[in-house]
């Protein structure tokens, strides 16, 4: 692991009159896998798009804290939010492709980024599918519509779609649960090889996952991080007894 | 309405196997004391039945080993489960280890029938005693999640290790008076040997038992007194 990529310190956000998360301070470490888990509602996906600034498109969403992105607080006043989604990828649950071809897909952010020529283009789709180990699969076929894909296929184009832009974080919102077992072992298997050019942050309601994929795992519960460390530590003896009941299954 | 538990079927097969594991603590227990009683006695019987009861102590310790597995496989523990199901898989090899100590013992036994002692045996029931009451010590830690019970198990063995050099001596000066009596003294010597192994085993166990409990991974020799060697 290398130094903080994130440093969050003291996170509230409000839904309206709803505390959603009270006071969360963690810092994430760069070119590493971190995991959020926790039961649904517990406030980790709320966390993980005050990261890119996802919440901003939530009516009556207030954040208060700091979020510094490499020592620089993403919620300045003045902060150019289109550059930082475009620094701060996301990844979502369900594989959402736009109804264009596979190619389209990957281009989309490039181009809208100000890359027009066919050539600059073509490297970067390329180099993009291969990073999200789907080239082999749909080089033949990169005219094809998007949604003639499978799903675990779709959801990887997500991933190229995401890195095409040259994203320094991926956040990742349960990028797995819609896929079958074969489909989300190769992405967990990318995950692992893309931390070491990005860093990647995941959420998961699948506590094997978390155990296998990430180096830090943090635990979250009604809005708070209860407890957060190496992920070996907290899957063979977290220090918190909510942790333990938790990923033990005694709740949640 | 009763609240469901959700973790009921993985809690009962997790207890399925703590009470195999005690089964074989008390099995590794008896094998010792019935070894010890007969070389004490020269009981035939008594060691017959010892080297009988292997097979059962084996296979217990293979189907706790299995039960382990597919624990692993069905419910992928974590946490204080994860540690639950390591210190059992651990413990039952060291127990088995224990029960193969008492067949030793039970085997040595047979050289002795019909045989005067050389001397009376005092310091080698003691060990015996020692033996099991580490084992039940350790039991008892592991069921009541007592680590000052599994220190004290630990210390314990540097009784046993005092008794096995006190035995030595104490043989080595018979064999150097009198050369007759030096194969029921090696023989004997032997038995001390093998008690003082299993007195280790048994501290392999409480250290687990450490582990389980607290999640560090302990050596007995820090409950142990210090010596200079």
């Amino acid at each position: 692991m290398s130094r903080m990529k994130f440093e969050i310190s003291n996170l509230n956000l409000h839904y309206g009159n709803t505390r959603a998360l009270k006071d969360v301070t963690i810092d994430l470490p760069g070119n590493s896998v971190t995991a959020f888990i926790g039961p649904s509602g517990c406030g980790k996906s709320t966390f993980l798009r005050c990261l890119n600034r996802m919440n901003d498109f939530i009516p009556r969403c207030r954040v208060e804290g700091r979020v510094l992105l490499d020592g620089t607080d993403i919620y300045a006043p003045g902060t150019d939010v289109i550059t930082l989604r475009r620094r701060v990828g996301m990844v979502f649950q369900k594989p959402n492709p736009f109804p264009t071809s596979i190619f389209d897909n990957v281009a989309y952010g490039p181009r809208l980024h100000g890359t027009t020529d066919r050539e600059s283009l073509e490297r970067i789709v390329q180099q993009s599918l291969e990073g999200a180990a789907l080239w082999d699969e749909v080089r033949d076929k990169l005219n094809t519509p998007a949604l003639s894909l499978s799903g675990g296929q779709q959801q990887r184009l997500c991933i190229a779609r995401a890195i095409a832009v040259q994203p320094e974080v991926l956040l990742m919102d349960e990028p797995t649960s819609a896929l079958d077992p074969m489909s989300t072992a190769r992405i967990e298997e990318l995950v692992r090889e893309l931390k070491t050019k990005y860093t990647v942050i995941i959420v998961t309601h699948n506590m094997q996952q978390a155990a296998r994929i990430s180096d830090l795992t943090a635990f979250f519960l009604l809005g708070e991080m209860v407890e957060a460390g190496p992920t070996q530590d907290i899957f063979t003896s977290p220090a918190d007894r909510r942790t333990e009941d938790y990923i033990t299954g005694r709740f949640g | 309405m009763t609240e469901l538990n959700v973790r009921k079927t993985q809690d009962e097969a997790l207890d399925r196997i703590r009470e195999q594991l005690f089964k074989l603590g008390n099995l590794a227990q008896d094998a010792i004391r019935k070894a010890v009683w007969a070389l004490e006695k020269q009981d035939e019987t008594l060691s017959r039945e010892v080297l009988d009861g292997d097979d059962v102590l084996d296979e217990l310790a293979s189907s706790i080993e299995e039960g382990c597995l597919l624990y692993t496989a069905r419910y992928q523990p974590v946490a204080q489960d994860l540690r639950t199901i390591s210190a059992i898989n651990r413990m039952a090899i060291d127990l088995e280890r224990i029960g193969d100590l008492g067949v030793s013992i039970a085997k040595i036994t047979r050289f002795f029938f019909g045989k005067t002692l050389i001397k009376p045996l005092i310091d080698i029931p003691r060990m015996a005693g020692l033996v099991e009451e580490m084992i039940d010590g350790t039991l008892r830690a592991f069921l009541n999640r007592d680590v000052e019970e599994a220190k004290r198990v630990c210390a314990m063995d540097d009784m046993l290790d005092d008794l096995d050099r006190q035995i030595f001596n104490e043989l080595l000066l018979l064999m150097i008076e009198n050369p007759r009596v030096i194969e029921q003294a090696t023989q004997l010597v032997l038995v001390s040997r093998a008690l003082e192994r299993a007195g280790d085993h048994t501290t392999n166990l409480a250290e687990k038992t450490i582990y389980m409990i607290t999640g560090k991974q302990v050596k007995a020799s820090e409950y142990r007194r210090k010596r200079e060697e």
